[in-house]
């Protein structure tokens, strides 16, 4: 009797507390989370144009109209979007990862001033990325006078206008958006880096690994949860990018430096086609999935096996 | 287990709380008008015994609470000069109508054509808001978003002291829509001093354009300043080399979509400006400054020329305002007639506005002769009301008046007098096209497929 009761008492206990914490979020959650995005997606299936009170169903033609833009010898705007974006999430998950994590293993060891550095490399990401944008366009890459012009002057003839070259600004762009991860990236990596085991490292030096195999067999392995976080980090932020975009360029010029998330203000805002810009909306929803999905899945995966 | 249900209990109350707490109204806007009007009331009453003041003030309060009615006006004229002169008239018109005050909210241009469309479908919508006749207009009003102000019109008398063209530009079947304020006219800007110092005549045929550019190409200065960052500068060109080559009534109908982008006359608008690429008639990296980044070479002496609207002048710096004239832009066929670009800037009402009597009540302040004088005095901007002292004007705006008379048509600007989608497109197009004028054939045909697509559906 004794052994039972406390049990089944407790069980019961534990069951609607938790959930009665929960209602208020996921209230919030569904009605201004979910809800507008049940409202785009059925928004992407009519002709709305944001104005008027009524709206068409149209079935897939947004989409239709979006996927056979492809392929013209004058790219779209949603080809450019989609390679920007494509051409952003690779560099994300590659370079501030990799310089932030040589950052953090520098700075990790006893470096003179290491804080200070760690500081300053953090900086950027306490500015907005408006004030990022304007810095790096009116500061940087202005063609009169701004600093990039002013260093490329010193050896090549003709440096290019960064934000009105239309194969160079989407690069200009990512490179400022990058400028301003990389901080982001070596302070989640600083934090991994203190919870390695040292006992381990100790152990792979009697083992007489060098530091490269110190790095790629030990430490790395153990950075993984880390990892795993920054990769989704990066691309869910270079998938989200609008800000810079709109800053700098307005998604220009004539469509070169556009992102998903610019094309769909633009069709949505501009020029007054709701389901248009819902049906890119969508389509970068759909696009995010992907890597949710396979985030989740291994998280989830972990959990499980603890 | 009785902590448990405590802690729920008083969680839930904090809940609960919250939710009532944000569920009380905000506070109404008219609360810093009471203030003002307390402040001057405490100037009056400072010989009155202490305690009769404190209960006056809060009598003050309670009267001025009821009978206020703000009217609610957003504005787009963020540039410092058109702003100051904005705020300078509804502060003429909150003194003199106090128990409708004007709650002004001004954001800046390129915002507000985005902006627009949350304002007008807002419950409440704004009042009053400025925006551009034509095509721009219309397209709100089409969709009964704009509240219908003939009787303004007829009360103001301004069927008869407005001309009969800007009428005609704010009617939609007879009925008046749009208060027109203020126009001003589109030429080549110039450094007087550069083209003395050259020995340039202002070019008034097209050769004579390219032999400007040329002689000015010598002397290692910019021809031609633009920034097109924002794309309507570089559309400009294209209005103009459309007018002057196949005539303005050509040039209206493309933008009303009744001729194909593919036609050859269109074409033959970006051969012409090719050639201002082959005389290096233009800045170079055009499309990494905004309109105002390029003025910068202009007012260093850097640059001689800039095709923009007049008002160039309010942003140019104070040191070279006097050296500072314009030409009409160059004839290239001289069998068509000429048409300029001349662009009307106004207000309109929404259809749901909360306080329309108040709004009227502005509409009639700012369409009237008083307000449209100070326009011109302030800004140099041409007035619509034709009451307004022609004395007033300063040689530069006799001549923009003569250059707009002397015109055979007159039209708004491409993205003002064609649908936003299409101008979106356009102008992409005309982005593409300075950047690899080979590639026009497949801009143009790519613009054709827009153009179908976007003026079917109004059909």
């Amino acid at each position: 009797m004794a052994v039972t009761s406390p049990t089944v008492h407790q069980k019961q206990k534990m069951n609607w507390t938790p959930y009665l914490f929960l209602i208020g979020p996921l209230a919030l959650y569904l009605v201004w989370i979910i809800g507008p995005m049940l409202y785009t997606f059925y928004l992407s299936l009519t002709d709305w144009d944001g104005i008027s009170p009524e709206a068409k169903y149209v079935g897939l033609e947004n989409f239709e109209a979006l996927f056979s833009s492809l392929g013209r010898r004058v790219p779209s705007a949603f080809e450019y979007s989609l390679s920007n974006n494509l051409k952003w999430l690779l560099t994300f998950i590659t370079v501030p990862v990799g310089i932030g994590l040589g950052l953090a293993m520098v700075l990790n060891q006893d470096v003179k001033g290491d804080r200070f550095f760690k500081m300053g490399i953090f900086l950027p990401q306490v500015l907005s990325l408006p004030v990022i944008a304007l810095i790096w366009s009116y500061g940087v890459y202005s063609p009169r006078g701004g600093l990039l012009v002013s260093l490329l002057n010193m050896g090549i003839d003709d440096p290019p206008a960064m934000l009105a070259e239309k194969h160079l600004v989407i690069w200009a762009i990512i490179l400022a958006a990058a400028w301003r991860q990389v901080g982001y990236i070596m302070i989640l990596y600083v934090a991994g880096l203190k919870n390695v085991d040292p006992t381990l490292l100790d152990a792979s030096l009697v083992d007489g690994a060098n530091a490269w195999e110190r790095f790629r067999h030990v430490i790395f392995p153990l950075l993984a949860p880390v990892t795993t976080i920054v990769v989704v980090i990066s691309i869910i932020d270079s998938l989200r990018s609008f800000d810079m975009v709109w800053v700098m360029t307005k998604g220009g010029p004539a469509n070169a430096s556009s992102v998903l998330a610019v094309l769909m203000y633009i069709q949505a805002f501009n020029n007054y086609k709701m389901g248009l810009g819902a049906a890119t909306a969508v389509i970068l929803f759909a696009i995010s999935l992907v890597f949710i999905i396979a985030y989740l899945s291994r998280v989830m995966k972990d959990e499980l096996e603890y | 287990m009785k902590n448990n249900s405590k802690v729920v209990i008083v969680l839930l109350a904090i809940v609960a709380l919250s939710l009532i707490a944000a569920c009380v109204p905000a506070q109404p806007a008219p609360v810093t008008v009471v203030e003002t009007v307390v402040v001057e009331k405490e100037g009056e009453t400072i010989t009155v015994v202490e305690t009769v003041e404190v209960e006056k003030i809060v009598e003050v309060e309670k009267e001025v609470f009821k009978e206020v009615s703000p009217v609610a006006y957003n504005s787009m004229h963020g540039d410092p000069e058109p702003r100051r002169v904005d705020e300078m008239l509804v502060q003429m018109f909150n003194e003199q109508n106090p128990d409708t005050p004007v709650d002004q909210s001004t954001i800046n241009h390129e915002d507000f054509k985005q902006a627009i469309r949350a304002y007008l479908v807002a419950d409440p919508a704004p009042d009053v808001m400025t925006w551009f006749a034509g095509n721009r207009a219309r397209f709100f009003i089409d969709k009964g978003l704009i509240l219908d102000i003939s009787d303004v019109w007829e009360e103001q008398g301004w069927n008869e002291d407005y001309p009969k063209g800007f009428r005609a530009m704010s009617s939609v079947d007879g009925k008046q829509y749009f208060l027109p304020s203020s126009w001003y006219w589109w030429a080549i800007f110039y450094r007087k001093s550069i083209f003395e110092e050259q020995g340039i005549t202002p070019p008034e045929t097209w050769d004579e354009l390219l032999t400007t550019c040329d002689t000015l190409n010598e002397q290692g200065i910019i021809p031609i300043t633009i920034g097109t960052k924002f794309r309507w500068t570089a559309a400009a060109w294209f209005d103009y080399i459309n007018m002057r080559l196949n005539g303005p009534e050509f040039h209206l109908n493309l933008m009303l979509g009744k001729e194909s982008y593919e036609d050859p006359r269109v074409k033959a608008v970006f051969e012409k400006w090719t050639e201002l690429f082959e005389h290096n008639c233009f800045i170079e990296d055009a499309a990494a400054y905004s309109w105002q980044d390029a003025l910068d070479p202009l007012n260093r002496g850097e640059a001689a020329m800039y095709l923009m609207g007049q008002f160039i002048t309010d942003s140019v710096a104070e040191e070279v305002q006097d050296d500072i004239d314009f030409f009409r832009f160059p004839i290239i066929d001289p069998d068509q007639p000429i048409g300029e670009d001349a662009p009307t800037d106004g207000y309109f009402m929404s259809a749901n506005a909360k306080n329309a009597e108040g709004g009227k009540k502005f509409l009639a302040f700012m369409g009237s002769k008083e307000a449209q004088t100070i326009m011109v005095e302030e800004l140099g901007r041409l007035p619509v009301h034709s009451g307004v002292d022609p004395g007033l004007f300063n040689p530069m705006q006799q001549k923009g008046i003569e250059l707009i008379q002397g015109a055979d048509l007159v039209v708004q600007f491409y993205d003002r007098d064609t649908t936003p989608e299409m101008a979106d497109a356009g102008m992409n197009g005309m982005m593409a096209f300075w950047d690899d004028p080979e590639a026009i054939d497949d801009i143009l045909a790519d613009l054709e497929a827009v153009r179908q697509e976007v003026f079917a559906e109004e059909e």
